[in-house]
């Protein structure tokens, strides 16, 4: 904390009797070259100040000293000087002085302590201590600023962290339901396989006692109805419609895996281009995809998609906002309901409507919905981030977002994207900004 | 020869009919792919039941005697967890368990709580252990056939009320102390004994000295992990009721809990009155019903824990249970 204390020089103060011939010599003098004016004192009390531009216009006039030489000051100073008390704070000091001295500035500003005169303080001294204390104001704003956009990039990456974990349970069970038959059929074609290796080995024994023809016909007919068991076992535990069936399920499933695994790799888009030429309806497949365990057990989603040009964009960002979007229409239909989404081009844009028939928005939330941190999930349940990296994903694309809401009806929210959404000098500001999912 | 076959086949059909004697499995998936594979793994030695629907498996078990069921969790229209609280009202004497590719925690704690599910499976499952688990269930469920079904939630008089309470924290104890007196005013308190163990050494030496109906539980007490103790408890001494109250929640030390601790109740902290009363009650009248009706502890049986806890208080826990089994005995 400055003080004004650092500003005060110790000037021995005039007597309102000093002539004014004396006063004029004083300003001539070297220790007081610095001051604008000098105080008029009188038993300790400030009563006035004269400047050194009054005194020189008192010189200046024909026969100035001559009348005036002999005459007291006290009829020439400022009789409402700028009385300061010492103990007052810099930013005090200086809203007093700025707001009562007059311009240009001629005088300076008087200090009190204790009620009697301590000194003077020269107001562009004053001013520049306050600008010093600005600047180091300013420095820390701009680091608390830093921290916060810090600590704010920390928080899109856990509300990223939050989604990804979401998505990745999600996907776990969609890939654990065709794992759990695919493994177990295939211990049980083991298991056949197995049985079916003993009714070889069953056979074998059976053809090498015929073609040595040495075997007895106990041996043989003990033989044959050995086989004849195994054979009833596996047909009546691995039946060929049975078997093919199973065969047929493996196959699917694997498939099944394999087009979930490509799909969160068309989602992510971990090995291609950050920007590129990309089919919106692809990006809504693939985040309809990924967000298929969230949506298939409440609602039933209807595609009309129109015909779209390509859209220049950073894909997995635009992918992390149609997820966005459509989980929230899920988690906005209580127990079933319909999200409709609808794509069509227009122009220079491309226009994405995703409507859902659930509980809705109430009005007073509806502007905030955008904020960062506006969540009306419970607490740990949501950052309240989503939307408003959504927002900043759209405007950074140079599109635009509307929302329209009727409780207990619904929701929409409709997206518009220029056709050329990054434009090849925007590329670097998206690649700073690298895809929320990646 | 084609004669001799069609008298196999014949065989074959009455050794089936008879063989409505095989325990029946009941299993439910709204994955059809995963009914067929199971059905296929089962059907050689059980009779095998199987639907996507929960609605469609209830109505299975009010007409029909099943032995095991078993359920997905996320289904469309009735949750894997509400199923299993149905099952346990329609016939309670069916073994229930869970077989889930995810699961939340709610669904965890709901199956424990409401659904009493005796194991917890995840997909994709090994065939050795979901053959295992359910052969186990069967053969428990067999030897329940003979039972009774339950009795509506009443306390018999004259049977042990000691409940043991391991946990540091001291205002647990005042809680649950305080509980007991306010809501078991009508009927228990003065009848009701709470024990208090901080850790498990003083818990060990609780159970040498009382004959323990309950015991509630925290996870952790103070740098000592309760879980293995818990699963050596119930292994060794399946009619003590344990009800887990922590505000520790983890899905795999709840699954384990669940499938070689067999705890009875979980309850998340802080203590709320009516749920922990309610499942004190229910947790004291399980413990009755054991007694009178031993079979039923066959019911709650796990295996023998593989990480056996700390040695020295491990033989001080089998001591003290040989000689409550010689109790028993001479009673």
């Amino acid at each position: 904390m400055e003080h004004l204390t650092n500003l005060s020089m110790s000037i021995e103060p005039l007597s309102p009797m000093t002539s004014v011939s004396a006063i004029n010599d004083l300003f001539l003098e070297e220790r007081f070259e610095r001051l604008l004016s000098l105080p008029v004192v009188e038993n300790g009390r400030p009563i006035g100040v004269i400047s050194r531009s009054k005194m020189q216009r008192i010189m200046a006039t024909r026969f100035g000293r001559e009348i005036n030489g002999n005459k007291p000051i006290h009829s020439f100073m400022n009789p409402v000087p700028l009385v300061i008390p010492i103990s007052q704070s810099v930013e005090m000091a200086c809203n007093y002085v700025t707001s009562n001295i007059s311009y240009p500035i001629t005088e300076d500003f008087i200090l009190l302590k204790d009620d009697v005169y301590h000194g003077v303080g020269s107001v562009i001294d004053l001013l520049r201590s306050m600008e010093t204390r600005l600047m180091g104001q300013n420095q820390s704003l701009v680091s608390m600023l830093s921290a916060l956009k810090a600590s704010q990039a920390q928080l899109v990456q856990s509300e990223k962290m939050a989604s990804l974990g979401q998505m990745v349970a999600g996907v776990a069970h969609e890939i654990n339901t065709p794992l759990g038959y695919v493994r177990n059929n295939f211990e049980i074609s083991r298991d056949a396989c197995t049985q079916m290796r003993g009714l070889i080995d069953a056979y074998d024994e059976l053809l090498g006692m015929l073609q040595s023809g040495a075997a007895d016909e106990q041996a043989m007919g003990t033989q044959f109805s050995l086989v004849q068991d195994q054979r009833e076992t596996i047909d009546a535990m691995f039946s060929r419609e049975e078997m093919d069936g199973l065969f047929g399920d493996t196959f699917y499933g694997i498939d099944q895996i394999s087009e979930i695994v490509l799909n969160l790799k068309n989602f992510s888009r971990l090995d291609q281009a950050h920007v590129d030429q990309v089919d919106l309806n692809e990006c809504i497949n693939s985040a309809l995809l990924i967000a298929k365990n969230v949506i298939k057990h409440k609602a039933e989603v209807v595609r009309e998609f129109g015909d779209l040009p390509k859209i220049r964009c950073a894909p997995s960002q635009i992918n992390q906002v149609v997820l966005n979007l459509v989980t929230n229409a899920a988690q906005a239909i209580e127990t079933s309901g319909t999200i409709h989404i609808r794509t069509r081009a227009v122009g220079a844009f491309v226009y994405l409507v995703i409507t859902d028939d659930g509980r809705g928005i109430a009005p007073e939330n509806l502007k905030k919905i955008f904020d960062p941190f506006f969540t009306t999930k419970a607490i740990g349940e949501g950052t309240g981030l989503g939307l408003s990296i959504v927002i900043k994903i759209i405007k950074d694309h140079g599109g635009e977002i509307k929302v329209k809401s009727i409780p207990g009806t619904g929701t929409a929210f409709c997206i518009s994207l220029p056709i050329a959404a990054i434009r090849p000098s925007n590329a670097i500001d998206a690649q700073e900004n690298k895809g929320y999912l990646q | 020869m084609s004669e001799e076959r069609d008298q196999h086949l014949i065989l074959r059909a009455t050794h089936n009919a008879t063989a409505t004697q095989r325990p029946t499995l009941l299993f439910v998936d709204d994955e059809e792919r995963i009914l067929r594979s199971l059905k296929m793994m089962f059907a050689a030695h059980y009779r095998v039941l199987t639907t996507t629907s929960g609605l469609d498996a209830l109505d299975i078990l009010r007409r029909e005697k099943v032995h095991v069921l078993v359920s997905d969790q996320r289904m469309p229209i009735m949750l894997g967890v509400d199923l299993l609280r149905q099952a346990r009202a329609v016939s309670p004497n069916t073994l229930r368990l869970l077989l889930t590719g995810y699961s939340d925690m709610e669904a965890i704690i709901g199956s424990i709580n409401d659904g009493e599910v005796f194991r917890y499976i995840n997909k994709p499952w090994k065939a050795d252990e979901l053959r295992q688990t359910v052969e186990e269930a069967s053969a428990i469920a067999v030897g329940l056939e003979s039972m009774p079904a339950a009795t509506p939630e009443t306390i018999a008089s004259g049977a042990s009320r000691t409940i043991l309470l391991i946990d540091h924290a001291p205002e647990t104890a005042s809680a649950l102390s305080t509980l007991l007196a306010d809501e078991f005013a009508g009927d228990l308190a003065d009848k009701l004994q709470l024990v208090c163990a901080r850790n498990l050494s003083e818990a060990v030496g609780l159970l040498e000295t009382h004959e323990i109906a309950v015991v509630i539980s925290e996870i952790h007490v103070g740098t000592e992990d309760v879980t293995p103790f818990l699963k050596t408890l119930k292994h060794y001494h399946p009619q003590i009721v344990t009800i887990v109250l922590t505000s520790f929640q983890d899905m795999r030390a709840l699954t384990e809990l669940i499938n070689q601790g067999q705890i009875y109740r979980f309850l998340p902290k802080p203590v709320r009155r009516g749920v922990t009363a309610r499942s004190i009650r229910s947790g004291i009248n399980r413990h009755n019903e054991i007694r009178t009706t031993p079979q039923l502890v066959h019911h709650h049986r796990v295996p023998r824990p593989e990480k056996e806890i700390q040695p020295g208080l491990f033989s001080r826990m089998r001591g003290m249970m040989q000689r409550m089994a010689e109790n028993g005995n001479a009673r």
